[in-house]
């Protein structure tokens, strides 16, 4: 009895010491565990992205001859084939901001923070796309 | 005597005169103002979408066929060399494209290759310079036509663009003498009246081309003398106040050529593309003379009443040509040797009905009836014609298949039988690529998708399971065990669908599992005025009490309601508007109205991704697994939905590009005898696979504020190296488990403990 009461007591001690260095955990995957690949990258495999970059292409011409009710269409199309790419948001956000609507801008603009966050350049753009939302806001 | 009698002649010959010059300004300024006013009502016409192709596009081929057929391309078996031509070869389609021309873009045709490989696009080229294509947009497709009372289709052409021996031959045969009178031919009255008093009846008209508009824009058909008369006096002064090529300019607008179901086709402008599929510019001389051979009587010569007499007609109005001189001996020959070859047409106008009564809904707050049937206004819309043939395809097959399945879902009243509807819509934008709100809508117009309000049973516990998630994680267990409830008075016992044996489960387990009774214990603990808070925020516009059973989707909703909430997952937490109308343009291509993509942001990210993940594990493991081998392997969210006694049945699935909803049940509310999974999921499954132009395949996209953990299958706390097949679960990053799982870290103290404890109870 005396024997099996020392027994538990240095199991308890030798539990309360193990646990101060418990084990790590099974592999823990990072908040990053999914490698999102860039757009060019998608673009060699994905037909609809490829056709999509064309259709943002000419959305971005047409929003720099300040045509945004046409760059409107063209981006909803290019969104339509590919909804992940950033750049089409950001364009679209660009479109609302030239049409004088901040509101939505600034939903576009979220959009393309969302599906541009591993492009540090895009996201400077997208940072000072926000700034001038907030601007036209006041 | 006789000079009182010259001067009351005298008299009466003035008055008469003053009479008849008052008479003719009276008619003149009739003239004038019908002349200078808008000159005929022109229906405005509703259009699709426009369709993208590019290389790497899949296609279905059968849908693509009929698109084309649609927008009118012919086939031929020469390389095409006018636009509307095709020629199909094995792997490849030669094309010379239609003009295109939106609000937004325009083009004018040219002359394409697409080659194929296997079931897609395998490059597009231009033919004339072989440069390739990178992304090809073809023409909308005609839809309907808002008609007036009178129902006509008209298009309007100018006088230069009219073929001489076009002219030639409406001369040849109404009227040869049309550049010498002055609207009244006293020759050919001679004519016409020397032949019909030899016969004893009318057999010739003396009318000329003037005679015969001012008969259609003026005059009623009676026959009488004062209308005659009348008749005489308007040409008269149509003549004076207008030139001939204007005055035929009118004529070859406004004349009634023949009938194309219930409405009228008028002018050449209509009449060479209803009878030969081709601008008029385009006609050859036989089809001139066939089309100016019919205004003699439209419907008795028409190439689609009576070949032979149609050929006799057009083959007199070629010798009348001859005989004035217009076409030489080799031409008339020529001409006579060709086959006339009408293309056919449907009669059957209507597309996409329960879409087009949609969108008139919206154009009716925006213009009024007449003004939609006499304004020519072109309207664009958001319809992908091949997306809505494969659903009331999908629909109809789906819903024979259960007909046939089970007998006692079989009625004899069209009005009764077993309904469906249909919804697909893209989540990003909202548009609406296909609506099909009933089984058939010659029987019933009511519209299932905008109109029906129903239980939408377990499609809506999504709400549910996404107000959970500020106090809940995927994997925090839940109790499946049966309760009661007091719900105003009354005792309520929910169940699950089939008896189970796990009583305590993940949340992400009872979605997947759509476990009932898990599902009202989370809505308890959630709270259901949080619910109820939620499904406003998301645009749910029934009524919503904050009872139990709202948990498991009691309350009544609009389809349409229901498949724009579930875009909110699909698109990263913002709710599209749905729409259906694009643009509205008037005749001198005004844009007068726009319809634009229109977001609103409901919820994080974060949160829309963690639900489409739980709501994806439905599709690969859940209630909705049997999709797998219906031939949908690419990633798909979505959620089955089956209401008491089995009254509806539902499913809403989506990808990253595309979203539909389906409906199946009886108006009346009797039971369908099968749940979501079995009635409209296979309907969802059949219409995928046929529009393999909207899977691009790939993944939902995790954003910031996601982690992917592995945790234990059994306490679902981060696993440690002891857990048995330890899973992958997504979770808000400021919603997570903490800790490890204590039951098989060997290295925690609760590891220890129990290894302790199970050694000790080993040594005795």
């Amino acid at each position: 009895m005396g024997n099996k009461f020392i027994q538990i007591i240095l199991f308890i001690l030798l539990a309360l010491w193990l646990t101060a260095c418990p084990k790590p955990p099974l592999r823990e995957v990072p908040v990053e565990a999914q490698e999102p690949a860039t757009v060019e990258e998608t673009a060699k495999e994905n037909p609809r992205v490829v056709a999509s970059l064309q259709l943002t292409d000419q959305g971005r011409r047409l929003l720099e001859d300040r045509q945004p009710d046409k760059a409107i269409r063209v981006l909803e199309q290019a969104v339509s084939l590919h909804p992940t790419n950033g750049q089409n948001y950001y364009y679209l956000s660009e479109a609302w901001l030239m049409k004088g609507s901040a509101s939505q801008a600034k939903e576009f603009n979220q959009l393309a923070e969302i599906h541009l966050k591993e492009d540090s350049e895009w996201m400077i753009r997208v940072a000072n796309q926000a700034d001038r939302i907030a601007e036209l806001e006041k | 005597m006789l000079k009182r009698f010259i001067k009351y002649a005298l008299l009466i010959f003035i008055i008469s005169a003053v009479a008849l010059v008052i008479y003719g300004g009276y008619l003149s300024a009739q003239v004038e103002k019908r002349f200078s006013a808008r000159r005929w009502s022109i229906p405005s016409t509703v259009y699709s979408d426009t369709t993208l192709l590019y290389p790497g596009q899949r296609l279905n081929p059968s849908l693509f066929n009929q698109k084309l057929v649609n927008l009118g391309y012919r086939r031929v078996h020469h390389l095409p060399s006018q636009k509307g031509e095709i020629r199909i070869a094995p792997d490849a389609l030669d094309i010379f494209l239609n003009d295109l021309k939106t609000a937004w873009t325009q083009r004018q045709g040219f002359l394409v290759q697409i080659g194929f490989s296997e079931d897609r696009i395998g490059t597009i080229s231009r033919m004339d310079s072989g440069e390739t294509i990178p992304i090809l947009e073809l023409e909308p497709e005609e839809i309907m036509q808002f008609f007036g009372q009178e129902r006509e289709r008209r298009q309007l052409i100018s006088i230069e663009q009219v073929p001489e021996h076009l002219i030639q031959a409406v001369m040849a045969a109404e009227d040869h003498r049309f550049f010498q009178h002055y609207g009244v031919d006293l020759r050919g009255i001679l004519r016409a009246l020397i032949t019909n008093l030899r016969h004893g009846s009318i057999q010739q008209g003396g009318s000329t081309l003037t005679q015969q508009l001012a008969k259609n824009y003026f005059l009623t058909p009676a026959r009488t003398i004062t209308r005659k008369f009348k008749e005489v006096m308007l040409s008269v002064i149509i003549e004076l106040k207008y030139d001939k090529r204007e005055i035929l300019e009118i004529y070859l607008n406004e004349i009634y050529l023949g009938q194309k179901g219930s409405v009228a086709i008028n002018g050449f402008g209509e009449a060479a593309y209803f009878y030969f599929g081709k601008p008029v510019k385009h006609l050859t001389l036989s089809e001139a003379a066939v089309i100016a051979g019919l205004i003699k009587a439209p419907n008795h010569y028409s190439p689609y009443r009576d070949i032979p007499r149609c050929r006799s007609r057009r083959d007199a109005v070629l010798q009348a040509m001859h005989r004035w001189g217009w076409i030489t001996e080799a031409a008339l020959q020529a001409a006579l040797k060709q086959p006339i070859k009408a293309v056919g047409f449907i009669a059957s106008d209507t597309k996409a009905p329960y879409f087009i009564d949609y969108l008139a809904e919206q154009l009716n707050t925006l213009y009024r009836p007449e003004d939609l049937s006499s304004l020519g206004l072109s309207v664009y819309t958001t319809l992908d014609t091949q997306v809505q043939g494969a659903a009331e395809k999908a629909l109809a097959k789906g819903l024979t298949r259960l007909e046939n399945s089970n007998a006692a879902l079989q009625r004899e009243a069209p009005e009764e039988k077993l309904q469906g509807a249909v919804i697909v819509m893209q989540p990003k934008t909202g548009h609406i690529l296909a609506l099909v709100g009933g089984r058939n809508y010659s029987v019933s117009q009511f519209n299932r998708i905008t109109q029906a309000r129903r239980q939408p049973g377990s499609a809506f516990k999504p709400i549910v399971y996404l107000s959970s998630l500020s106090q809940f994680t995927p994997t925090s267990l839940l109790s499946n065990d049966p309760k009661s409830y007091t719900v105003n008075g009354e005792l309520w016992e929910p169940q699950n669908f089939e008896p189970v044996t796990e009583y305590t489960v993940s949340l992400k387990d009872a979605l997947k599992k759509s476990y009932n009774l898990a599902t009202v214990d989370l809505a308890m603990q959630t709270g259901l005025e949080r619910i109820v808070d939620m499904a406003r925020r998301f645009h749910f516009s029934t009524p919503l009490k904050p009872y139990p059973s709202l948990a498991l989707g009691a309350f009544e909703v609009i389809p349409i309601e229901l498949a724009r909430a579930y875009c909110v997952f699909a698109a990263e937490g913002v709710q599209p508007f749905p729409l259906s109308l694009k643009e509205v343009v008037d005749e001198n291509d005004k844009i007068l109205e726009h319809q634009y993509l229109n977001i609103e942001r409901l919820i994080r990210p974060a949160e829309a991704f963690v639900m489409t993940r739980m709501l994806q594990d439905v599709v690969r493991e859940g209630t909705a697994r049997s999709l797998q081998w219906r031939g949908v392997s690419w990633p798909v969210a979505g959620k089955t939905g089956t209401t008491n006694d089995f009254r509806d049945a539902w499913f809403v699935g989506y990808t990253p590009d595309i979203l539909a909803l389906v409906w199946v049940g009886f108006d009346n509310g009797d039971p369908i005898k099968a749940t979501g999974a079995a009635a409209a999921l296979p309907i969802w499954a059949d219409l995928m696979n046929a529009i393999p132009q909207y899977r691009s395949e790939t993944d939902f996209k995790m954003p910031n504020g996601v982690e992917k953990i592995l945790v234990c299958s059994v306490t679902g706390r981060p696993a440690v190296a002891g857990c048995p097949e330890p899973l992958a679960v997504y979770f808000l990053a400021d919603r997570k488990p903490d800790g490890y799982c204590p039951l098989h870290d060997r290295g925690g103290i609760a590891g220890k403990i129990m290894k302790g404890v199970k050694d000790l109870i080993d040594g005795e």
